[in-house]
């Protein structure tokens, strides 16, 4: 515990890496001026990065800034943040997708399934589909492959990986790429794709439903699980609560970084509602089962689904 | 009225009159535009599901019907295939897999059905009880069943009539027997009880309506209620009949109708006594000469 708080107040003392990356990177170079003055285009389009807006160039950087900030102690936070209740949201998606081909195959296609798990870094999500596709389904051949833009994160899932029998074998593959645009996954190859409490951060979102649509299969699944707007108004007013006044300082003392959790709980508030995210899934072009969404813990997170409809010759 | 003022010429306002209805509303729009919007985004109408039913409270023949389940033409088809490999692998994971492998979808499409199994069940339900429907606006089973009985169509009572259609919904399941006792097992669960039991009066409800009941009293009521009573019990005594035709079950539901019918008149008869003894008390204290 001692040695806990003292590298937390070190590393309050020191700069975090968010800080450093919000400042301009060198203002002015001569060699390059041309190619700077075409970077910054006149009409720059904003987008919001918690509650400030910034230009849809910066976000990226922003966002990455956090994540790199954030990727040793993203567990331990995640577990301190949501008391634990994460782990039951995620087995739980897990075993409502139900991943790994439990019949034996009739054709190579259904030879496992190949998944894509994006903004998966930290391998949540990817070993916990591996596990059930092994022990539950009896699948060997299910491959994931873990996407993610942070090159940090998906170190972080790396050296996690070393724990898992995964590890070094076909079934698992980290890539480093922007979910907006793919193009190294070719068209209809994807049978599942999930992202699980990543889509918040993306800077264009329908960009990222339309490229999830294009890599899918006809009648492959995307689903996606994010933090969302909660119904009851005194369950709503706790939560806020907790997540505006508890989590920067939970932030602060673990990880010695307040404000990329600040920016967590400020990316949580202005994630669209669960009707108008299912909106922005059907106008990619998904089919919606049922209602479309399905709430955890009162909606503070809510599971998305579509399926890329079959188009009949 | 609104009509008449649309069309009337704007010159019948005076000037002073116009003037003053347009300081209003740019005072009217100035402040609109200065309140701040609350919530920034708003839900466009094509962002609902569509709904094109009203939800209705009431019951009235006059209304026209809901259609038998509200799957969309993908989760149909799935649904569809799935049902031909109930027989062998039951109302389960296995059977919806391989009816969407059959359909032309993958694995992982069975996350198009929600409930899972359970809409497996529902869609079962629901399809037979279209059928039902069908066959009886087809024409052919009230003949069959009058046949039976060696009379005319028009001779067969209501009563009748519900237990032929009930006997002939109970042969719909004969294929499914062996595996029926676990879709009622998941019938039964907490969560899938209130669909089931809406399942179950839509089942006694078309019945009833389908043979001509018109009841619109307490009978209402009272009639779904026996026969949504003896389908469900006939159901758990058709998962144990080893007889092909199910000969045993229609015996059973034979006898539950014949109780319906003893404790019917049981029933008025009890009334009957009571009405009988309410009469004789009073005309019993009017002799005395109580005045009532």
């Amino acid at each position: 515990m001692s040695t806990m708080s003292t590298r937390s107040a070190w590393r309050a003392l020191h700069y975090s890496a968010k800080r450093r990356a919000f400042q301009p990177s060198t203002p002015y170079r001569c060699f390059s001026c041309t190619s700077r003055a075409q970077e910054q285009k006149p009409a720059d389009r904003m987008t919001h990065f918690g509650f400030t807006n910034v230009p849809e160039s910066e976000k990226e950087t922003r966002v990455g800034a956090v994540f790199s900030s954030v990727a040793a102690s993203y567990d331990r936070m995640n577990d301190l943040m949501s008391l634990g209740i994460h782990r039951l949201w995620k087995d739980h998606f897990v075993r409502s997708l139900n991943p790994g081909a439990c019949l034996p195959a009739m054709t190579a296609d259904q030879r496992g399934w190949n998944i894509l798990d994006i903004a998966g870094g930290t391998g949540d999500i990817a070993f916990r589909m591996l596990d059930h596709a092994t022990n539950v389904n009896h699948d060997m051949e299910t491959r994931v492959t873990i996407s993610d833009i942070n090159a940090d994160m998906l170190a972080e899932g790396r050296k996690r990986s070393l724990d898992t029998p995964y590890y070094n074998t076909p079934r698992l593959d980290f890539v480093e790429a922007n979910a907006e645009h793919m193009p190294h996954i070719p068209d209809a190859s994807v049978d599942l794709y999930t992202v699980v409490f990543g889509i918040r951060n993306f800077t264009d979102k329908q960009a990222a439903l339309n490229e999830a649509y294009r890599v899918l299969k006809p009648g492959g699944v995307f689903a996606c699980m994010e933090f969302s707007k909660v119904d009851n108004p005194v369950l709503d007013g706790i939560y806020k609560r907790w997540n505006f006044s508890a989590i920067p300082l939970i932030g602060q003392v673990v990880a010695g970084d307040r404000d990329s959790y600040q920016y967590l709980v400020e990316s949580i508030e202005r994630f669209p509602s669960q009707e108008e995210f299912r909106g922005m899934i059907q106008k990619a072009g998904f089919m919606i089962p049922g209602q479309g969404f399905e709430n955890l813990t009162g909606g503070i997170a809510a599971i998305h689904k579509g399926i890329k409809p079959i188009v009949k010759a | 009225m609104a009509y008449l003022a649309r069309n009337l010429p704007k010159r019948v306002f005076t000037p002073s009159l116009t003037q003053t209805i347009r300081q209003t509303r740019s005072i009217s729009t100035t402040v609109f535009q200065s309140t701040p919007t609350t919530r920034t985004t708003q839900l466009t109408p094509t962002n609902q599901p569509r709904n094109p039913l009203p939800h209705r409270t009431y019951h009235s023949a006059l209304h026209a019907r809901l259609p038998d389940h509200s799957y969309t033409n993908s989760q149909t088809a799935i649904l569809t295939s799935a049902l031909a490999h109930v027989p062998a692998h039951g109302f389960s994971a296995t059977a919806l897999t391989l009816g969407a492998r059959d359909a032309g979808f993958l694995d992982v499409s069975v996350q198009l059905l929600p409930r899972g199994e359970f809409d497996l069940i529902l869609f079962w339900l629901a399809s037979r009880r279209g059928l039902l429907r069908g066959k009886v606006e087809e024409g052919g089973l009230f003949r069959r069943i009058a046949a039976e009985k060696g009379k005319d169509v028009h001779e067969l009572s209501v009563e009748e009539r519900v237990r032929g259609l009930l006997l002939e919904r109970l042969r719909m399941n004969a294929e499914v027997k062996d595996v029926w006792q676990d879709a009622l097992a998941q019938m039964s669960l907490l969560a899938n009880i209130p669909i089931s039991l809406t399942e179950l009066h839509a089942l006694a409800s078309d019945i009833l309506t389908l043979s001509g009941d018109d009841a619109v009293d307490a009978a209402w009521y009272t009639r779904r209620l026996a026969v949504s009573a003896i389908y469900a019990s006939a159901e758990v005594v058709m998962t144990r009949d080893p007889t092909p035709d199910l000969v045993e079950t229609a015996a059973f539901v034979e006898r539950r109708f014949e109780d319906r019918k003893a404790l019917a008149d049981k029933l008025t008869g009890i009334g009957q006594c009571a009405g009988f003894g309410w009469n004789t008390a009073i005309g019993l204290g009017r002799s005395w000469g109580l005045k009532i």
